[in-house]
């Protein structure tokens, strides 16, 4: 048997399946309400570093959720397998939990219906995507990497995703997607530069390129510079921007943080708390980001403005914060067993006019980061303030030129300070997803800002 | 058809079809959860999630595939799917993986405990986290409250070609407090006994109860009352003194992280990064001050890294990392270790589930302790800062430039304790900051901390850590932030 035979994945769960089963189920549940969410799927992932494939894995599995209602008192279980006695067993202890939990006062009931969308992300190149191909493509990574006497590390990976809810209201919501991702690691003479491409189709996956933006940032410049520290303007890339949009979505856009008023958008809601050059939205249904069209509630995601010309328009809301704040869901729950309230997992920052080089040309004298590493949210979410360090191709520049690499830095900065004063936002937008890792993703643009804190470096 | 018969039949199969080396890993995990929020019920919720995973070695190449499913059939096609993955990656690798030798292993661990956390009735256990809600509810300014209990049973029985053949059953039980007050435009926030996820240990419903969370619910209910009046530290380089559940952090990012051998070897280049302890400075790296000796201990009891057996079967043990200041050991498994020229694994390789293939992780990383008392600590410093419960953490790929942020601090002036103060920060360079080690508080003030969500690997595995810390000082350490 040849590996070319053995690698296609096995084929999805499928709507039919799914909602028989669950259906099976549900008509003799012996409780007032019962929703399942179920989501699942495989992957192929696969890491390299040095002229090495050092992990290779196929990875199926899936969780199945089951909330059972008895008299206002929820219940909640979770499975693995789709088979009718692991998911009777399932409904019976979502049903014994709920006997003995206290009633909830906010619960909201499940939806009956939901709003259709149209969204076709499964891609069956992707899916099939074999394990000889695999290897095909990461060799012509590592001839590329070594015709520019560079050493690579990354990883490659494929997936199949399904989605489902299926309620006793009648609510049955089923969704198949494919996935690809690639990130490189290129690095040479004591640098390094990364890029990484998304897409749902392997066939557009375009690793040459994200090899092209991680090789230009690693060769052909002197040792690494140390900068004085202190703010300086900044040229963010667009894998910068999603680092620090990816905290935004749990410390400022979700409603939790808004209840508990941490989030920096709490009470600002028509206020102006940004640059009028910045705009961003979540939208769960827009094919340029790795869309995902209802939430794990059954509701269709609608396209939510967080910030629109810098003014504070809304947060995202599932079915329990919107019954608290008087508003419909927007369709972002998350997990039954989720404490961590609705979050957005598909931002949209709006691009400008600007191309990024002219960008980079408007920079007199400031520093160019590809990427950010580590950033934390935490330190005082009510003014955005975060930390975080570069990694994989920071710049000094003058004059509009990039002059040299610098070490690594560690910015402490206030987001809401420096997306207030934002002097370019790049006409060229980027998907930036790390699908192996998590859901969602963001597509943003470079931005020019006015000043960003650097106050560490890294080094010995 | 028994788990345990496809187990046999798993690797036997492999063996047949010129697998090298061959283990197969059943798992199967219970996780019960339960949430109170504002004094409401979150979420209540059981979770079963069971499977098998199977890694070969073939050509000098790994695969690793796995199944849920517990029929012949798809173990058969998990185990041909591994293989397939091994022998499509071949001829890619110039360098076969040697793996450091390992007689066959069998036995069995099981975490001791008092009381089965499963056994106690979930009104029982909502009683105890209503309580403590409410005596965090009864404080003003409050916005929210949370109060968690987490309990997981692990079953694992793995099986190699080599002959190994290990079970063991681990029983963990967690539990927090926090609270979010609001005056104004401040807001604050404080977790008892510990933030983020709270307090993991391997152990019984006894753990729990143990916390004391209804004690704990009173004194962090003034705290954070205090935290909104506070002043923030002034912001140079001064003396501190971490709590232990902060230093826990500490070790766990600037200690745990960079002495992964996998890690120094590039292995995580593509997502956490790499290491500054390269192999070229172990036995002669000056890491921190003679006062620091940090080891990797996976017998330690009660700990969220301690078993039986490591995912390869390598058999716990304690392996010293850091002694009297100077680099001596890394965490490692039968690859790396070879691959380094080392003759064993220290026995830190693991897997999340089933579902992925083992990595090298922490088990216990523990701070050895010292000899003095937190008293005599702050007694011998004239001025700095005592700070307590993560609030944030962040550090550089290399693990060199660290900064973290607490939830509370305490300043410190003429070796008595003072006000208290908010949002600390504290920055350092890992080597620089473990060379101003200037003394550790002594066994009596030791504790062990679990850490249940420490990231690595694609896809990320979330793994249970132990971090065994007594408070301890650190001389010329910047603290605060310069605002403009």
């Amino acid at each position: 048997m040849t590996a070319r035979t053995v690698a296609s994945p096995p084929l999805l769960i499928g709507q039919a399946r799914i909602f028989q089963m669950l259906d099976a189920v549900t008509k003799r549940a012996p409780a007032d309400a019962v929703s399942w969410y179920l989501t699942g799927g495989s992957q192929r992932v696969t890491r390299f570093a040095y002229e090495t494939i050092h992990q290779d894995l196929h990875q199926e599995d899936a969780a199945i959720y089951c909330t059972a209602v008895l008299g206002g008192r929820l219940g909640v279980a979770i499975a693995n397998r789709l088979e009718p006695s692991v998911l009777r067993a399932t409904l019976r202890s979502a049903v014994e939990i709920a006997r003995v939990a206290p009633k909830q006062q906010h619960f909201h009931g499940f939806p009956k219906t939901a709003a259709p969308y149209r969204l076709n992300g499964f891609v069956p190149a992707t899916a099939a995507y074999a394990a000889v191909e695999r290897v095909e493509r990461i060799q012509q990574l590592f001839r590329t990497a070594r015709a520019r006497k560079a050493e690579l590390a990354g990883s490659l990976m494929t997936g199949t995703r399904e989605m489902a809810v299926v309620n006793s209201l009648g609510l049955r919501r089923h969704h198949a997607s494919t996935v690809a991702g690639v990130k490189c690691i290129a690095m040479a003479r004591g640098l390094s530069g990364f890029g990484s491409a998304a897409h749902t189709d392997i066939r557009l996956l375009d690793d040459a390129a994200a090899l092209e933006r991680a090789l230009e940032k690693c060769t052909g410049w002197g040792a690494p510079r140390t900068l004085r520290l202190g703010a300086y303007p900044v040229l963010l890339e667009p894998e910068a921007i999603a680092e620090i949009a990816g905290w935004l979505t749990f410390i400022a856009f979700g409603a939790k943080s808004f209840q508990e008023h941490s989030s920096c958008l709490a009470g600002r809601i028509g206020d102006r708390v940004l640059s009028p050059s910045m705009t961003i939205v979540d939208d769960g249904l827009d094919p340029r980001g790795l869309a995902l069209p209802f939430d794990c509630e059954g509701t269709t995601k609608t396209r939510v403005p967080l910030i629109e010309r810098g003014i504070a328009r809304g947060i995202v809301y599932d079915r329990r914060y919107g019954t608290l704040y008087g508003r419909a869901s927007t369709g972002h729950a998350t997990s039954p067993t989720e404490t961590e309230g609705p979050v957005p997992f598909h931002l949209f920052v709006a691009p400008g006019t600007t191309p990024r080089e002219a960008l980079l040309r408007r920079l007199d004298r400031g520093i160019l980061v590809t990427r950010f590493h580590y950033i934390n949210g935490y330190l005082n979410p009510r003014e955005a303030l975060m930390t975080g360090l570069t990694r994989d191709g920071t710049f000094w520049v003058e004059d509009g030129r990039i002059k040299a690499p610098l070490r690594n830095l560690r910015f402490t900065q206030s987001i809401v300070e420096a997306f207030s004063h934002v002097r370019g936002v790049s006409a060229e937008t980027r998907l930036v997803a790390d699908p192996a890792q998590e859901f969602g993703a963001t597509v943003a643009p470079s931005l020019l800002l006015d000043r960003f804190t650097f106050t560490g470096v890294s080094t010995q | 058809m028994a788990d345990e018969t496809l187990l046999r039949q798993t690797i036997a199969h492999l063996k047949r079809r010129g697998a090298a080396y061959a283990e197969a890993r059943t798992v199967c995990r219970l996780h019960e959860s339960l949430a109170v929020e504002n004094g409401q019920v979150k979420n209540v919720s059981l979770a079963t999630d069971a499977g098998v995973g199977v890694r070969v070695l073939v050509g000098g190449s790994w695969g690793f595939a796995c199944t849920p499913q517990r029929t012949q059939a798809a173990w058969r096609r998990a185990a041909d799917e591994a293989l397939a993955i091994a022998r499509a990656s071949a001829p890619l690798n110039r360098r076969a993986v040697a793996l450091t030798p390992l007689a066959p292993q069998r036995g069995t661990y099981t975490t001791p405990c008092a009381v089965d956390p499963f056994s106690v009735p979930l009104a029982k256990k909502l009683d105890y986290l209503f309580w403590a809600s409410q005596v965090l509810r009864e404080g003003p300014h409050v916005t929210r409250t949370s109060a968690l209990l987490d309990f997981y049973r692990t079953e694992k029985h793995l099986l190699t070609s080599e002959g190994t053949d290990v079970r063991q059953t681990i029983i963990e039980s967690a539990a927090m407090i926090e609270v979010v007050a609001q005056s104004g435009e401040e807001v604050q926030r404080r977790s008892y006994p510990n933030s983020h996820h709270g307090a993991y240990a391997q152990g019984g419903y006894e753990y729990v109860k143990s916390l004391d969370l209804v004690g704990g619910a009173a004194q962090i209910r003034q705290e954070v009352v205090q935290l909104l009046r506070a002043k923030e530290p002034r912001p140079g380089p001064t003396t501190i003194i971490l709590d232990s559940s902060q230093l826990a952090l500490q070790i766990h990012e600037s200690c745990g992280h960079p002495v992964e051998l996998d890690r120094v070897q590039g292995t995580e280049l593509s997502y956490a990064g790499g290491s500054f302890l390269t192999t070229d400075k172990r036995g002669r790296f000056r890491y921190g001050s003679p006062l620091v000796t940090i080891v990797a201990d996976s017998t330690v009891p009660g700990g969220c890294g301690t078993f039986g057996f490591d995912d390869e079967g390598v058999p716990a043990a304690r392996h010293e990392i850091v002694t009297r200041g100077i680099f001596t050991g890394y965490l490692s498994s039968r690859e790396s270790a070879a691959k380094a020229g080392l003759r064993e694994s220290s026995g830190a390789m693991r897997a999340e589930s089933w579902s992925v293939p083992p990595l090298v992780r922490m088990t216990n990383v523990n701070l050895e302790p010292g000899d003095a008392t937190l008293d005599e600590l702050i007694h011998e410093t004239k001025r700095g800062y005592l700070l307590s419960t993560n609030k944030s953490w962040s550090i550089d790929d290399q693990r060199l430039n660290f900064q973290f942020s607490t939830e509370i601090g305490w300043e410190i002036a003429g070796g008595r304790l003072g006000r208290v103060v908010k949002n600390p920060i504290y920055t350092g360079i890992t080597p620089r900051f473990w060379g101003g080690c200037t003394g550790i508080a002594h066994r009596s003030f030791w504790k062990l901390w679990g850490i249940p969500n420490c990231g690595k690997g694609e896809p990320t595995q979330s793994m249970h850590v132990g971090h065994g810390t007594a408070p301890a000082r650190f001389a010329h350490v910047l603290v605060g932030r310069k605002r403009r």
